[in-house]
């Protein structure tokens, strides 16, 4: 049988700092534009892992899934995301949080 | 609560298949009402239902449904009931298209205990408390692991 968890909640995580600058184009118009720094910064985010398959396999990923935190909505076999959490997921922490189902 | 101390994050039970219900802000005896309301109409064999947290209740039916008919089922209840926790938990289940309960505990909130049967209970409520038996499982097995 086929089972599936969701594990969600609040996380704090970094993500790049991204500075505006402007250029004048060619046609005159001043164009605003993004860049991405070196620079991190801890933020505060929200998102979801929906998991199915075997029990063991969903153990395993639910103890890996403590220390990497989804990128986003995240729905995929557990398997899949044991092989490589890291295209799933990025590094940060779970925070408490009332978050709703 | 010492599980809550390791494991921040929420884990619940999704599925598409299994009728679920998350009233909040009603007594056991309006919830155990609505329950019998939607059990009769759409002849659902039987439900359970769940203590959240105080004045929280969690349903769950017996009989195996689509997708379309559960959210049917849903809207149905939560139109009748003027339940407003109900109909934001219903439209976040139609935008991820999976329902979901918690079963693990949560801030100030244990995990979900059973406080009612009713009816038939061999059909998708012994699947929901094989996975949810699961769960409580790896949650207990992840409040062991020290992470830091």
């Amino acid at each position: 049988m086929v089972k599936k968890i969701a594990v969600y909640g609040t996380f704090e995580t970094t993500e790049h700092v991204k500075q505006r600058y402007w250029k004048v184009r060619k046609d005159g118009i001043k164009q605003r534009y993004w860049k991405k720094t070196t620079r991190t910064k801890k933020v505060v985010k929200k998102g979801r892992y929906e998991f199915h398959g075997s029990g063991k396999d969903l153990y395993k990923a639910v103890v890996k899934a403590q220390k990497i935190v989804p990128k986003g909505y995240i729905d995929i076999p557990a398997k899949d995301f044991l092989k490589n959490p890291r295209r799933y997921g990025e590094k940060g922490t779970w925070i408490e949080s009332d978050i709703d189902s | 609560m010492s599980q809550t101390s390791t494991l921040n994050c929420v884990l619940g039970f999704t599925d598409t298949e299994t009728v679920l219900l998350d009233l909040d802000d009603v007594s056991f005896r309006t919830a155990r009402y609505w329950a019998r309301r939607a059990n009769r109409w759409f002849k659902l064999e039987g439900f359970l239902i769940l203590k959240s947290s105080e004045n929280h209740y969690h349903v769950v039916f017996n009989r195996r449904v689509s997708w379309s008919e559960n959210m049917r089922i849903v809207a149905w209840v939560s139109l009748l009931s003027h339940n407003r926790g109900l109909v934001k938990w219903f439209i976040m289940q139609c935008i991820k298209q999976g329902s979901t309960l918690r079963v693990s505990p949560k801030v100030e909130k244990h995990s979900p205990r059973i406080v009612y049967r009713e009816g038939i209970q061999d059909g998708r409520i012994r699947e929901f408390l094989v996975e949810r038996k699961l769960i409580k499982k790896i949650v207990s097995c992840i409040s062991r692991i020290d992470f830091v």
